[in-house]
């Protein structure tokens, strides 16, 4: 899409791109020109600006190709032309990941770095470090410590920055050049400061005591450049920010003091830091307000656009300070940068009162045509935001969207709009009915068929729900005359919900679906068949497995399954049982999801439906001796640590859960740069019933590597009640004392060692995956017959709201909310959470608490389950 | 070649641009030796280990050299080749005080010798038996018989015993190699 829109200025400008029809092997071919004995300068840096030109392009050149064309590029060293040299050198920057053999320019590079032409010398650094490898930083170390006190700026600020991208590959060898950045911070061009610190604080960061040091000796001078005592400003914030010092750290004083300082950029920094500080006071956050307040009337875009959406960011949580700002945003809502006015509106709009938002709302539809997509979307979410706040004003805001669904705009928009109509009705049922018909109206003409095809599944899934389905009836059948393939199937699975759940419309459904029937896609009228011959044999339990509640499984998952089943010749029958279910999302990633709403930050290009974590570490641990025959993983728990987090050793775990094993994923850190650890394992003491099939230890562990150990065991066979349990942990290796700077073993000779590792525990929450049930009611009522019900009633006594007691169950059980459930409605003293999940082996848990506040919370549980002992196990674990 | 620069050439106008690659082990003295070709002000006082190659011009009559002084250690042998291909001359340093490693010294010229790029061209190349100052020394003469040079037939070679740091036996032999090249030139226009 930009591409294109690019193409199409360049026709009206009449400049076409020289480079747009360029070819990777033509490029290639003239490049061969670089061998020739006397070198054309103009010629080759022609050929080297299109070669850099594809790269950057996104071309890639395999090894041999990067390879040829590195060493024929290495010959123009001969050339002295300047131009021509400093394309050579970023043709060696880009080249360097790829091609072999790179570190054959070191000696021409450090001639460069070193010699008398100071326009070679800091581009030289630069490519130098990009070709430099572990091995070889010992020979040019010595090069490096001159150039970071080299009395030219742009060649000192050359060798900070490119130190600081070194110490990822040796840590150890940059720290050894502290006492170089020490002098190059005193200088007195404020780049080469700003680099010198930034160098300083990256070696020193893991040492909160050197970083202290750092801070106390800094604050002390004067540090002329502005950039620096930026850094110094952000370095500071963060400490405060871990450190949970209170008041009596002294430096939040340096950062106050920074928003008296000569520099804009200083000012602007030290208040962004003071408003983002958890730690703020209201009596501190004053000054620092006053300061963004003062910038929202300057002169300059860029301090106004910085101002507000600092502003923005902090609405939420300090609302009053920013109310103080109110007037100032006022006036900027007619900026004339529209990204000003925009984030002016919505932080308005977040921390306004009910009353004002109409008048909000109009000042926005003057101008939403104008501004881009990307912040009309933040308009978008500053009206969801608004319609969860204020829900009575969800007539306006409705409105305001569905004018929005009319315009102008790209996919991405549009969905964010269907997706906030989509909130507002699943949060507000007084909502519904309007939202619902403003949908209806948008996919009568709706350009996106990915939209239109979700916007049908929920009409399928709430129309049936509302007082008068009927009315939805006529729009879904458009859908069916009109459109392409993928819509007019969508159409008829939605109809087909309204038939299953309103038996007086049953009848009319079935004309529909047997007109359907005719269509000329087989995609459609397969689906018009297996409906309408579910639909005719009226039977309540067929319809819920088969319409309302269907597949649960992983797509991804099934694809995977279904082709392995194929490669394998069995005459078994497929299990549907063995596919990974489809897991509904946690609520981690919900919060996640809502927390970003509202700020600018972009989602980038649309990503691939997302794997679930299972089948991610299902992957990785495929590669596994005996992991392979354990089935499909059921559930990956989340990280438990089992060490503090600032230890020798550093070992969290993973419990993947199968049908009837588990394995136990260690992911071990060591932070010794003297040692190199070997044959590293964790031994177990299982708690009883269990069984240790195996240990996969990890063979080495490097100095500051993260790898893996794995431990397999199986449940107890027929004996639920024992499946929870503690199990003992010892981390045991073999050390090797070695060289931190080389990591090299002093001698073949290691020794035994151990550590102690917190206790792991297996709970239910392990074992039972979150499924969500579209119809939780239907699937309820049916289990009635089918399943097993225990229920016991319990005084959850350290519980004090309603919403506490939701919160924890939840997470106990490992189980999905249902029907929004898991949202307590303000003011209530009663409320019932309904929950659905599985156990491993595939049995489905149906979960009703009714809960009720009086003195503490008390909760009555209802469990169905085809299995006897698994439902017992729950109401007991509750216990 | 254009009919100009023919002339220009024949009238001896503008200098003809050679390159030449010199090889050899490692603390052979490549370096040193590139360096005295250099005229006086551009030459460097301090040698380093050369870390990959280095290129470095001088001249001599009037062939402007360009010099690929290549890096001699293990980890770098394999990638002379690269520069084979376009080379007017080969320079060949040896440490004749390092009697030790003459025989690895044997086996890189043979390599050298039956690479494609170089086997079957009528390339000039210019042995320094250099290190002559020292006093396990061997002979050229020895030099020549433990390399077996006598079985180069179809390239010119020479050899000249040579004192890097003082520049002595130098000059001998890169005479010998310009009018090699010349010839070469010459023969081809
Ligand atoms: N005695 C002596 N030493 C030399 C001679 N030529 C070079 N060297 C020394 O040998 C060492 C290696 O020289 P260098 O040019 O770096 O060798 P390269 O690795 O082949 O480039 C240096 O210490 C030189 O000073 C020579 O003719 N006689
Ligand atoms: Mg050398």
């Amino acid at each position: 899409m930009s591409s294109f829109k690019r193409d199409k200025k360049e026709e009206e400008d009449g400049v076409g791109n020289i480079f747009q029809n360029i070819e990777k092997t033509t490029v290639l071919q003239e490049a061969r020109v670089f061998n020739e004995t006397s070198v054309n300068p103009r010629k080759c840096t022609l050929i080297l600006t299109k070669l850099l030109y594809l790269l950057n392009q996104g071309e890639a050149l395999n090894v041999k190709e990067a390879t040829d064309v590195f060493f024929a590029m290495t010959k123009l060293f001969q050339s002295k032309d300047v131009v021509l040299r400093r394309m050579v050198y970023l043709g060696i920057k880009e080249l360097s990941s790829t091609a072999d053999d790179v570190i054959i320019v070191t000696s021409s590079l450090t001639k460069d770095m070193t010699g008398k032409e100071d326009i070679y010398r800091a581009a030289a650094i630069r490519a130098l470090c990009s070709i430099t490898d572990a091995t070889m930083l010992q020979a040019i170390e010595r090069y490096m410590k001159q150039a970071i006190v080299d009395r030219n700026s742009a060649v000192s600020s050359a060798a900070l920055v490119s130190s600081l991208h070194m110490t990822k590959m040796a840590p150890e060898v940059v720290k050894r050049w502290v006492n170089e950045a020490q002098e190059a911070i005193n200088s007195d061009n404020v780049m080469v400061q700003y680099h010198a610190l930034g160098l300083l604080y990256h070696i020193r960061k893991s040492d909160r005591l050197a970083v202290t040091k750092l801070i106390a000796k800094l604050t002390r001078t004067t540090l002329k450049s502005p950039y620096a005592v930026c850094m110094l400003i952000r370095i500071i914030a963060k400490l405060l920010e871990e450190e949970d010092s209170g008041n009596d750290f002294p430096y939040f004083d340096f950062i106050e003091s920074c928003l008296r300082h000569k520099s804009e950029m200083v000012v602007y920094e030290a208040a962004h830091a003071i408003v983002n500080l958890k730690r703020t006071t209201s009596k501190e956050l004053a000054p620092a307000v006053s300061v963004l307040q003062l910038f929202c009337g300057s002169p300059k875009a860029t301090l106004r656009f910085a101002a507000v959406r600092t502003l923005n960011q902090v609405a939420i949580s300090h609302p009053a300070a920013v109310t103080a700002c109110n007037l100032d945003l006022e006036n900027l809502i007619t900026d004339s940068n529209r990204s000003i006015a925009t984030l002016a509106i919505t932080t308005l709009l977040k921390t306004g009162a009910e009353s004002s938002v109409d008048r909000l709302m109009k000042q926005i539809a003057s101008f939403v045509s104008e501004i881009s997509d990307e912040f009309k979307v933040v308009v978008v979410q500053a009206i969801r935001a608004l319609a969860l706040k204020f829900p009575r004003k969800h007539n306006t805001l409705m409105n305001f969207l569905s004018a929005m669904l009319r315009d102008e705009g790209g996919l991405e928009y549009k969905a964010s709009i269907a997706d906030t109509i989509i909130t507002i009705i699943e949060d507000n049922p007084e909502a519904k009915e309007s939202g619902l018909a403003h949908l209806c109206e948008f996919i009568e003409d709706c350009e996106h068929v990915s939209l239109a095809v979700r916007i049908l599944h929920l009409l399928g899934r709430e129309g049936p729900k509302t007082k008068q389905p009927s009315r939805y009836i006529r729009f879904i059948y458009n859908r069916v005359i009109l459109e392409c393939p993928s819509i007019r199937a969508a159409a008829v699975s939605a109809m087909a919900q309204f038939g299953a759940s309103c038996p007086d419309l049953l009848e009319n459904i079935q004309v529909l679906l047997a007109r359907c029937q005719m269509d000329s896609d087989d995609e459609v009228r397969d689906r018009a068949t297996y409906y309408s011959s579910i639909l005719s044999k009226n039977d309540k339990n067929l319809y819920n497995n088969f319409i309302l509640d269907t597949l649960q499984v992983s797509i991804p998952g099934l694809e995977r399954s279904l082709k392995e089943y194929t490669q394998n010749s069995t005459n078994q029958p497929f299990d549907i049982k063995s596919v990974p279910l489809q897991v509904g999302p946690s609520p981690d990633e919900r919060e996640k999801k809502h927390k970003s709403e509202g700020m600018l930050t972009s989602q980038g290009p649309l990503r691939p439906p997302p794997v679930s974590r299972e089948e991610n570490f299902a992957e990785k641990l495929s590669a596994i001796p005996g992991i392979q025959q354990l089935g499909p993983i059921f559930k990956s728990s989340d990280v438990v640590e089992l060490t503090e987090s600032e230890t020798e050793y550093f070992v969290r775990c993973i419990k993947h859960c199968f049908a009837h094993h588990v394995v136990l994923q260690f992911d071990c850190l060591n932070t010794l740069p003297d040692q190199l650890l070997e044959d590293v394992r964790v031994e177990l003491e299982p708690s009883e019933g269990f069984e240790l099939l195996s240990v996969i230890p990890c063979k080495q562990l490097h100095y500051n590597e993260t790898n893996h150990t794995y431990a397999i065991l199986k449940f107890p066979d027929d004996d639920l009640p024992s499946c929870v349990g503690t199990f003992g942990a010892v981390l045991k290796f073999i050390v090797k004392d070695c060289d931190p700077t080389t990591g090299i073993p002093d001698s073949e000779e290691g020794y035994n060692d151990e550590y102690i590792l917190e206790d792991l525990e297996i709970t239910l929450g392990d074992q039972i995956q979150r499924v969500s049930k579209v119809n939780w009611g239907a699937a309820w009522e049916t289990a009635a017959e089918s399943s097993v019900e225990k229920e016991d009633t319990y005084s959850l006594s350290s519980m004090n709201t309603l919403d506490e007691a939701v919160k924890n169950i939840v997470q106990f059980l490992g189980l999905q909310p249902a029907e929004r459930t898991d949202k307590v409605p303000e003011g209530k003293s009663t409320h019932t959470l309904l929950l659905s999940g599985v156990f491993r082996g595939g049995i489905d848990i149906l979960v009703r608490a009714k809960l009720a506040l009086a003195d503490g919370v008390t909760m009555q549980l209802t469990v169905r389950s085809p299995d006897d002992s698994i439902a017992e196990l729950i109401t007991s674990s509750v216990g | 070649m254009g009919l100009f620069q023919k002339f220009a050439n024949f009238l001896g106008v503008r200098k003809r641009e050679v390159n030449v690659l010199v090889v050899g082990l490692n603390n052979s003295g490549k370096t040193t030796v590139v360096n005295r070709f250099k005229s006086e002000e551009e030459r460097v006082t301090d040698i380093v280990p050369t870390v990959g190659f280095s290129v470095e011009k001088f001249q001599n009559k009037n062939l402007s050299f360009t010099a690929f002084d290549m890096s001699g250690h293990g980890r770098y042998r394999d990638l002379w080749e690269h520069y084979y291909k376009d080379c007017h001359g080969i320079v060949f340093v040896i440490d004749s005080s390092d009697r030790l490693r003459l025989v690895v010294v044997k086996e890189e010229l043979d390599l050298l010798l039956q690479h494609p790029d170089v086997c079957n061209r009528k390339l000039p190349i210019l042995f320094f038996a250099n290190k002559m100052d020292s006093k396990e020394a061997l002979s050229s003469v020895k030099i020549a018989a433990g390399l077996g040079l006598d079985k180069i037939i179809d390239k010119p070679w020479h050899i000249s015993s040579s004192n890097a740091l003082t520049g002595e036996g130098l000059q001998e032999g890169v005479e010998w190699l310009t009018q090699q090249i010349r010839d070469m030139i010459l023969s081809k226009t």
